[in-house]
């Protein structure tokens, strides 16, 4: 099984470096990107870089800084689409039992109740006292059942066995 | 028209007042909203970051329940809103994919098609009813100098969205005008509000806040226009963290857009929907702004054929 | 015909054929053929001693149907047909199979596929070779005069050129004067002399030239007929001042109560209805921009005409037609500077204190708006901090992917000459600096000592302060890998791109030329003819070609002028006689050919049956397949010897 994942691993890192290719690290998604700007930490150029160059994902874990607001994506003058390749980083990244505890804590809040952060009494009392509906909520098993099928269920289970290492 | 409602889990839980002002103005434009059982549509920077697959899967099972019931889907929350029309464009564009999807959705007796249309209020609003339509609905206009943020997950990408133009966003300015406002030019206009890293690193996130709050405040708005619950709230009640981190004194109020137009329509109870902004603000009351506006509408008659 | 005797030659290449092919197997695979006489094969067919041994075979042999294994016809053909044509052989005896491009380099890695190949290729040429005709090449005449359009540094310089060797020249410019945008820029790098100083002298001698026809404001309409041969149809728009009456005194343009912006001066200053681009125009002569006239009726205006004591002024002046005959083309259309608006992110024509290079290059002009003083738009003060902006329009999928190769070179020279005059800080963002030509980077080096600020980064985005109508330009020092935001910039310069004009497009489709993905035209062969276009006689020159800075120009206008000199000095050219011809006994009259060739080739004769010109077919074979009663033959390229290579290929393949 792990096996076979490292190979789906490999394939898709292949599949990103192709993507990743036309950069002539300009430096227009740097330029761009709100965090950068603010943490120098996370470079989009730079990780655009070490795919290409170094052929994996770089592992300072940086990546997760990214706000996911696809400037850097917009403006790529190579139409390199940095917003598919960051996200592909954080997957292989969280493959590894490295995604920051925060995305998991509300990731095992979507699979336990079909919302990302746990849905409180106080809230569905707000709700009714401005007279809103009250929503229709999917079967939770449902939920759970497409977690498990689709893999992030496995990743959840894996993150949360290294934090608990970290942890220890 | 008749919509499968998509509120998401941040403004129904969380900003339940914008939510109820979608609820109060569409009925007045023959809207009808329906509610299915949705997921939260999944938020990419949790679960697509995680697994692609199941980003791709819950997004493909809340769509195959709208389209089960033959309706387009109304979204309310930016990143509802591209989370899911990404999802429908990878799906359409790539039959693989939506085979394997389907296979899995089959158990839960759903098929996803590629047949609903994915539609934000934005879009409803601008495209579909127009601006004149709203202004000339308008009863008590809205005379304020605002700031308009569209929000990332709105204008990018660019190449699937369509929403507006992602470089010189104008759309949201225009339905701000229509109801009276002002609205200003402003430095970072297409730059992220910094709610995306929140999560990860909270500091960066308010440091992201900062800027943009630097930029709107050297043009001295009244208010900043929203059109996603996620932002409002960064907005709102992110200044005053950033204040307490910077030691900066940020003070401005925010509104998601259908509030100003409940304003504006002059609809009842619109009270209960400021009652819970953290920033207030005075808008100027309503019978003398509807006075203003019948002087207005008089003088405009022999002007015109 | 007489029996076929075929001699089958194979080339090494040195090793690359011979490196990958298995020649001997090649050979003991086609040896044995029917009508094959010999096989021979040499290190290097197309070199002397391998030419003799072809012309000893063909007399010892006596063949009369040749076999090249070797390189692509492209190179060697006309080498070998000359061999037989020296040995009394009609030259169009001759097949070649392509076995290096086609095989040898792109299967290097698989041997035995590429020996296979090479046999297949070689057996289907031996089988072409049987049905080979001899064919005659047709001369035909060619007039003595050049027509060039676009009167910038290329058409100056060819036309000149031209003249001075004794052909008549034709220069039409579509604009009031000649000159180009050469004429617009202040200084020229790398040796900061000045633009006009260099070529107004030029321009004048056109203007003088007694070999040099001058059209301008006038286009070309319809071009027929072919090399040697040209019907070119001329439109021109008035003018409404007679260029022999006007003394350039400039009364007219005095009394014009008009005033809109100059084009020539990038919009920076204004400018009469009635006016001259800029005092060294050559024709010198106003000209009277009608729409922008507020009439000439004595109601309306009409002032200039009363005040003009030379007569000049015409207001019914016409249209006029101008038919021509010529024996050669030269295109040198120029280019467009890239619209900066498309890069949104950028600001220009939102932000005022955004320019682009042109605008910045009329300021530097001391004729120009601003007598040579680089100011802020938005308060016309001295700017203290400058950006550059590189490749705006360029090196991006989004607009153009080329190099636009000048804009390097123009900010270095705009910011070596700011810097100098007032010493401004000036900062530099780039992705790399193309600094390629003689004497480009040590210019660079210079500047760069001369404190220029050069920052490794394409700039992300440009925002106004609203109040201060200052900028911000955000980037990153990619060589630190640190974030760089310039406040309070006074002024931006966008080093804007290059663009095809629209109007080289227009051109394209009258003569029908080829127009390459970036949108320039389209040169035969990128290194060996360069200037020279698909069609013959018709070259190609300058920017119109692709980007280039005033030396190249001047470079391919001078062997634009050349080409067209070696056609017209000879008098007469052969033509290759790849052309199609008509069976009468078959011909229906029915027209469909007349219709379908692109070439307009084909047309009806007094018999009532369609005939090709063989000057103007290019072989094409459009009307050779269309034809419904099969009357029309492409010569050379039979249907008889295209099906017995092909039947030749499916029996192998059948048995193999
Ligand atoms: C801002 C800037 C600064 C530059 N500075 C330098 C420098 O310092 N040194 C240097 O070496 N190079 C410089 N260059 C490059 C230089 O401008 C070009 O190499 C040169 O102008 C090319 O000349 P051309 O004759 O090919 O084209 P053009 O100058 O564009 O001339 C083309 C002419 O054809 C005419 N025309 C177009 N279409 C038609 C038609 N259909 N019918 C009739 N007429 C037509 C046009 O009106 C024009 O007069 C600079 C370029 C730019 C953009
Ligand atoms: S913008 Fe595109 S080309 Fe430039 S550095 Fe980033 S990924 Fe590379
Ligand atoms: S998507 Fe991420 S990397 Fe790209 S600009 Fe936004 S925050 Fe930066
Ligand atoms: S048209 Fe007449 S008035 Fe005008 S410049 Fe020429 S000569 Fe002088
Ligand atoms: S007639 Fe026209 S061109 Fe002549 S002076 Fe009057 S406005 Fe100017
Ligand atoms: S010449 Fe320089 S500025 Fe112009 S496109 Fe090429 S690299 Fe960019």
């Amino acid at each position: 099984m792990s096996d076979m994942s490292e190979d789906l691993q490999t394939n898709r890192l292949k599949e990103l470096k192709e993507t990743a290719l036309p950069c002539f690290q300009c430096g227009v998604c740097s330029s761009s990107c709100p965090v950068f700007r603010v943490s120098p930490e996370l470079n989009p150029r730079v990780s655009v870089d070490s795919i290409i160059s170094r052929g994996k994902v770089p592992s300072e874990g940086n990546e997760w800084l990214c706000a996911y607001c696809l400037m850097c994506d917009q403006r790529c003058p190579m139409g390199v689409s940095l917003a598919e390749i960051l996200m592909v980083i954080k997957n292989i990244s969280a493959k590894e039992g490295q995604a920051p505890p925060d995305v998991i804590e509300s990731a095992e809040s979507l699979m336990a109740d079909g919302c990302q952060s746990p849905i409180s009494s106080r809230s569905e009392k707000q709700r009714e006292d401005m007279g809103l509906p009250k929503l229709p909520r999917a079967d939770p098993e449902d939920v759970k059942m497409l977690f498990r099928a689709t893999g992030a269920a496995e990743v959840l289970e894996l993150n949360r066995s290294t934090s608990g290492e970290a942890s220890e | 028209m008749k919509f499968a409602f998509f509120p998401g889990c941040t403004m129904a839980y969380r900003l339940p007042f914008a939510e109820k002002s979608i609820r109060m103005v569409v009925p007045h434009f023959d809207v009808e909203l329906v509610d299915l059982a949705f997921t939260c549509c999944p938020e990419p920077n949790t679960v697509r970051a995680l697994s692609d697959d199941t980003w791709i899967t819950l997004a493909a099972r809340n769509i195959a329940l709208a389209e089960a019931e033959g309706l387009n889907i109304l979204t309310a929350c930016a990143g509802c809103h591209e989370s899911l029309s990404l999802a429908k464009h990878e799906l359409d564009e790539n039959p693989d994919r939506k085979n394997k999807v389907n296979e899995l959705l089959k158990d839960l007796g759903l098929e996803y098609k590629g047949t609903s249309t994915i539609v934000h209020v934005h879009q409803l609003l601008f495209d579909e009813i127009g601006i004149e339509s709203i202004s000339s609905k308008v009863v008590r206009p809205v005379p304020i100098k605002v700031v308009t943020h569209t929000g990332c997950h709105l204008l990018r990408p660019e190449r699937v969205l369509h929403v507006d133009n992602a470089e010189v966003p104008v759309k949201l300015d225009m339905l701000c005008e229509s109801l009276g406002m002002v609205p200003l030019e402003y430095m970072d206009k297409t730059m992220c509000c910094g709610a995306g890293v929140r999560k990860i690193n909270s500091v960066t996130s308010y440091a992201i806040l900062r800027e943009k709050m630097t930029s709107i405040a050297m043009v001295e708005p009244n208010a900043i226009v929203v059109f996603c619950p996620t932002c409002f709230i960064t907005f709102e009640s992110g200044q005053r963290v950033a204040n307490r981190i910077f030691g900066t004194d940020f003070k401005i109020p925010v509104f998601y857009y259908t509030e100003l137009l409940a304003i504006a329509l002059n609809l009842p109870e619109t009270d209960i929907l400021l009652a819970e902004h953290r920033v207030k603000i005075e808008l100027p009351t309503s019978t003398e702004t509807k006075e203003e506006n019948k002087t207005e509408t008089k003088d405009s008659i022999p002007s015109s054929p | 015909m007489p029996e076929r005797r075929i001699g089958v030659f194979l080339c090494h290449c040195g090793s690359n054929i011979a490196g990958v092919i298995d020649l001997e197997v090649l050979k003991q695979a086609v040896q044995s053929l029917p009508d094959v006489e010999i096989v021979t094969d040499y290190k290097y067919v197309c070199s002397k001693p391998g030419q003799k041994i072809l012309k000893d075979s063909i007399k010892k042999h006596k063949l009369n149907g040749i076999v090249i294994a070797s390189c692509s016809p492209r190179m060697h053909e006309p080498t070998f047909r000359q061999v037989l044509r020296e040995i009394g052989l009609n030259p169009f005896l001759l097949e070649i199979a392509n076995i290096r491009e086609h095989v040898s380099w792109i299967h290097a890695n698989d041997p035995k596929a590429a020996t296979e190949k090479a046999i297949d290729l070689v057996r289907m040429a031996i089988a072409r070779a049987r049905l080979l005709e001899p064919l005659e090449e047709p001369e035909v005449s060619i007039k003595k005069s050049t027509l060039i359009v676009g009167g910038g540094i290329a058409g100056i310089s060819a036309a000149l050129d031209l003249a001075n060797a004794g052909f008549k020249v034709y220069l039409v410019e579509k604009e009031p004067s000649i000159g180009g945008k050469m004429s617009r820029w202040d200084k020229t790098f790398p040796t900061l002399d000045c633009s006009s100083c260099i070529l107004t002298p030029r321009m004048a001698e056109v203007g003088n030239h007694e070999n040099i026809t001058l059209l301008t404001m006038a286009q070309v309409e319809e071009v027929e007929g072919y090399v040697g041969n040209f019907k070119v149809k001329i439109k021109q728009i008035p003018r409404y001042v007679d260029i022999e009456k006007c003394t350039s005194c400039g009364d007219c343009s005095d009394i014009c109560p008009v005033d809109i912006p100059a084009e020539f001066d990038a919009n920076l200053s204004y400018r009469k209805a009635i006016y001259i681009p800029f005092a060294q125009a050559v024709p010198s002569a106003y000209v009277l921009d009608m729409e922008n006239c507020l009439g000439v009726e004595a109601v309306k205006c009409g002032k200039c005409e009363d005040k003009c004591e030379a007569k000049a002024i015409s207001y019914d002046d016409k249209e006029k037609i101008i038919e021509i005959e010529v024996g050669t083309i030269i295109v040198s259309t120029g280019f467009e500077l890239f619209d900066a608006s498309k890069k949104e992110e950028y600001g220009y024509g939102h932000f005022p204190n955004v320019v682009n290079l042109g605008e910045i290059e009329r300021m530097l002009s001391s004729a120009g708006p601003t007598r040579g003083h680089v100011l802020k738009p938005s308060n016309l003060t001295e700017p203290k901090k400058i950006v550059y902006v590189q490749c705006v329009g360029s090196r991006d999928e989004l607009t153009n992917r080329y190099c636009s190769r000048v804009c390097c070179m123009t900010a270095i020279k705009q910011a070596r000459m700011i810097r100098d005059k007032t010493g401004a800080s000036i900062y530099m963002f780039y992705i790399d600096l193309r600094t390629f030509g003689k004497g480009y980077e040590e210019f660079y080096e210079s500047t760069a000592a001369a404190g220029v600020t050069f920052i490794r980064g394409r700039v992300g985005e440009i925002l106004q302060n609203e109040k201060t109508m200052n900028l911000i330009v955000r980037g990153e020092d990619t060589l630190l890998g640190k974030p760089i935001q310039l406040d309070d910039v006074d002024l931006v310069v966008l080093s804007t791109g290059v663009v095809a004009a629209d109007a080289t497009n227009k051109i394209a489709h009258v003569l029908n030329l080829s127009i390459s993905p970036d949108g320039f035209l389209l040169e035969a062969h990128p290194k060996l003819r360069p200037v020279d276009s698909f069609n013959d006689g018709i070259f190609v020159a300058g920017m119109a070609q692709g980007p280039k800075d005033i030396p190249d120009t001047v470079a391919q206008a001078k062997a634009a002028a050349s080409g067209a000199m070696a056609l017209m000095g000879k008098g007469k050219i052969n033509v290759e006689p790849y052309y199609s011809v008509v069976d009468e006994e078959r011909c229906a009259g029915c027209q469909v050919c007349i219709s379908v060739c692109p070439y307009n080739a084909v047309t009806l004769n007094e018999r009532g049956y369609a005939e090709v010109n063989p000057a103007v077919c290019k072989g094409c074979g459009t009307c050779t397949a269309t034809c419904a009663s099969g009357a029309i033959t492409s010569q050379h390229y039979t249907d008889g010897q295209i099906a017995a290579m092909i039947q030749e290929y499916l029996s192998t393949r059948y048995w193999a």
